[in-house]
């Protein structure tokens, strides 16, 4: 009953156009207030105790490092390297923003950030070289969404923090823990790839059968001038993941060395961002992180009601009283996040959703790291598809494409997602595979 | 006028703890460094930066709550807008005005809650300390573990950051009621304001 109550609250407040933060926190209020005697004063610290975390931080760093990144003139330099070496297969092009997305998405730890700076040189340069604005846009929409997949990803440091200290219990009755940032950082790189991978054959697939125009070949000098020019860009990627995994790092502090790292290359490496215009960097890498932060701070306070009253034990008793099996439990999983996809960004659903159903899937027997892996994978897909999917309105205002164009633009690639998503959902192994190499995992 | 100067406050604060923070931290970080190379290392050693993780967090904490209300004055804060998108304009209207100002008395109540919380922590002996007024037997707050901070000094930013971003709310709510407009930012990207406002799209 009181399930009901908290959820329809929640509902009936977000559809009135309320920042989702402020209807999380209305809710609890409202349900504390009206319902329960739990003391206020316990929400007032929590609304300060909930985010005091180092690991949270990670969170601003990883996003200053994404701004300065978006402007310094890296993207610009990986995409040259990309196409020189990739440039004159069929859909060169196309294949070459892929690849420049992949390597993009392992730098920085957003969607959006990539799909902005990889689109925004990307897309002009295709529709110079004769290819229709639909297939560019399709192509970056698309492989953007690699950037909450490969590490370091804000979602999956957002999933970290959501599950964070949940003890759940096996379906043997065992202790599950959560999964730590750097396990789902490095689980993240197989799926990643296999992705990257299916999405060039789809570009290459259908530029081949369209017969769209290549590049001429480029020679090797060329691509060794293209390789020194991005090498400090590519340098990022070693300082954050190697940084990690040697264990030098302790992810948040990684994120604060890309976030000066990358302040370095953009100003004094590549000189493409003005010291200038640095405090607006900083004021709008503020303003975003920010708006996670209050997200994140309003949706402790709602799974520190959803424990109270719980309700997570509540719903897996109920599934297994219903003899959901696992293969139903996954796909209803899927449904519900795609579900969830059309109305609400990927932070705000991961931050919602995952404390809720982590219980869950933790008593099917799905493992932790696994299962925040398959929640970023769906909100990929969300990403990528209307009325929210946050890379079409980015590749909107890149390309001046109406949305339904460009839903129709992306379908092709969008389908590629999905049945990546069912490979991603049912293989565990493809997930857990690398970790359990390095031993990070069990 | 009063106006502005509290714009460029707001700003100035964010910018500066964003970027103060990641110093802080990679200072540390550095310096972690240092202590393991030898002849450097007798120097790094002395210096202490254990405090540096703590304060990062608290500058964040405090970014958070102010630049909560910066959102509210920029837009940045997403929401379903779904139904609003659906309903006739004159609808609509009450819908936003509506969400407006419950996230004013949201933001009103963890003010007035944040304020008794600071108050109780350690704020009311500090003030009746310093004017050296009869103190009873109100207790003297806790410390924050490694900058002995009275942790009442770093949880402010709780009724501090929610009265002004319920002001915000206030103030963007008077704003539409009179012209009908509600800010909204781009797609959290910086810098590319112009390319990305979805001005054509319908979205918001």
């Amino acid at each position: 009953m009181n399930t009901l109550i908290i959820f329809s609250l929640l509902v009936v407040l977000m559809l009135t156009g309320m920042p989702i933060s402020i209807s999380l926190g209305l809710t609890v209020l409202t349900f504390l207030f009206t319902m329960t005697d739990v003391p206020m004063a316990a929400v007032a610290l929590k609304l300060f105790t909930g985010i005091e975390k180092f690991e949270i931080m990670a969170i601003p760093f990883f996003i200053l490092a994404g701004n300065f990144l978006t402007h310094g003139g890296v993207a610009k330099r990986m995409i040259n390297f990309c196409t020189s070496m990739i440039g004159h297969w069929y859909g060169g092009m196309g294949l070459a923003g892929v690849l420049a997305c992949a390597l993009f998405a392992a730098i920085s730890g957003s969607s959006v950030a990539t799909v902005v700076a990889v689109g925004s040189i990307m897309l002009p340069a295709m529709v110079k070289q004769g290819y229709p604005k639909e297939f560019g846009a399709g192509v970056i929409a698309t492989s953007g969404a690699l950037g909450i997949l490969f590490p370091p990803s804000i979602n999956l440091v957002i999933y970290a923090i959501a599950t964070a200290g949940m003890n759940g219990i096996g379906p043997n009755g065992e202790a599950v823990s959560s999964a730590s940032v750097g396990q789902l950082f490095l689980a993240g790189i197989v799926p990643g790839l296999c992705l990257s991978f299916l999405l060039g054959v789809t570009t290459w697939w259908r530029a081949k059968k369209l017969d769209y125009p290549r590049m001429p070949k480029a020679t090797w000098r060329e691509r060794y001038q293209a390789f020194r020019d991005c090498m400090w860009g590519l340098l990022l990627i070693v300082v954050v993941i190697g940084g990690i995994y040697s264990g030098k790092f302790t992810p948040t502090e990684a994120a604060a060395m890309a976030a000066v790292y990358a302040f370095f290359i953009s100003v004094f490496v590549y000189k493409d961002l003005k010291l200038s215009d640095v405090p607006k960097s900083l004021l709008s890498a503020a303003a975003m992180s920010s708006m996670l932060l209050y997200i994140i701070t309003n949706a402790v306070l709602f799974s520190f009601l959803m424990t109270s009253e719980q309700i997570p034990q509540a719903m897996a008793a109920w599934m297994t009283a219903q003899g959901f099996g696992l293969v139903a439990f996954l796909l209803l999983v899927n449904v519900i996040l795609l579900a969830a996809g059309n109305f609400m960004d990927p932070a705000a659903i991961v931050l919602i959703m995952a404390p809720i159903l982590f219980p869950v899937a933790v008593k099917m027997g799905i493992h932790p790291v696994h299962f925040g892996i398959l929640m970023a994978v769906n909100m990929e897909v969300g990403l990528c598809h209307p009325p929210v999917g946050l890379n079409l309105y980015v590749a909107s205002g890149i390309t001046k494409m109406g949305i339904s164009e460009l839903t129709v633009a992306v379908w092709p690639w969008l389908k590629t997602m999905i049945g990546f998503l069912l490979v991603v959902t049912f293989w565990p192994s493809l997930t857990l595979w690398l970790p359990r190499l390095l031993g990070m995992v069990n | 006028m009063f106006n502005r100067i509290l714009n460029h406050l707001e700003e100035w604060l964010i910018t500066f703890l964003i970027g103060a923070a990641t110093l802080v931290i990679f200072m540390a970080v550095v310096h972690r460094f240092l202590s393991g190379v030898p002849y450097i290392q007798d120097y790094a050693v002395r210096l202490d930066v254990s405090w540096a993780q703590e304060l990062c967090i608290y500058m964040f904490v405090w970014m958070a709550k102010f630049g909560a209300a910066y959102g509210v004055r920029n837009g940045t804060h997403v929401g379903v807008d779904v139904l609003v998108r659906q309903l006739p304009p004159e609808k609509a209207k009450w819908l936003v005005l509506f969400g407006l100002l419950a996230g004013a008395l949201f933001t009103g109540v963890v003010a007035t809650l944040g304020a008794h919380f600071v108050w109780e922590n350690g704020f009311h002996f500090a003030l009746f300390h310093t004017l050296g007024l009869e103190l009873g037997d109100v207790p003297e707050g806790p410390t924050s573990p490694d900058m002995e901070l009275p942790t009442w000094i770093a949880y402010s930013c709780v009724p501090l950051g929610s009265s002004l971003m319920s002001f915000r709310f206030l103030q963007v709510a008077w704003h539409f009621w009179h012209t009908g407009e509600v800010p909204h930012a781009s797609h959290a990207v910086a810098g590319i304001e112009e390319e990305t406002t979805p001005a054509a799209g319908g979205h918001p």
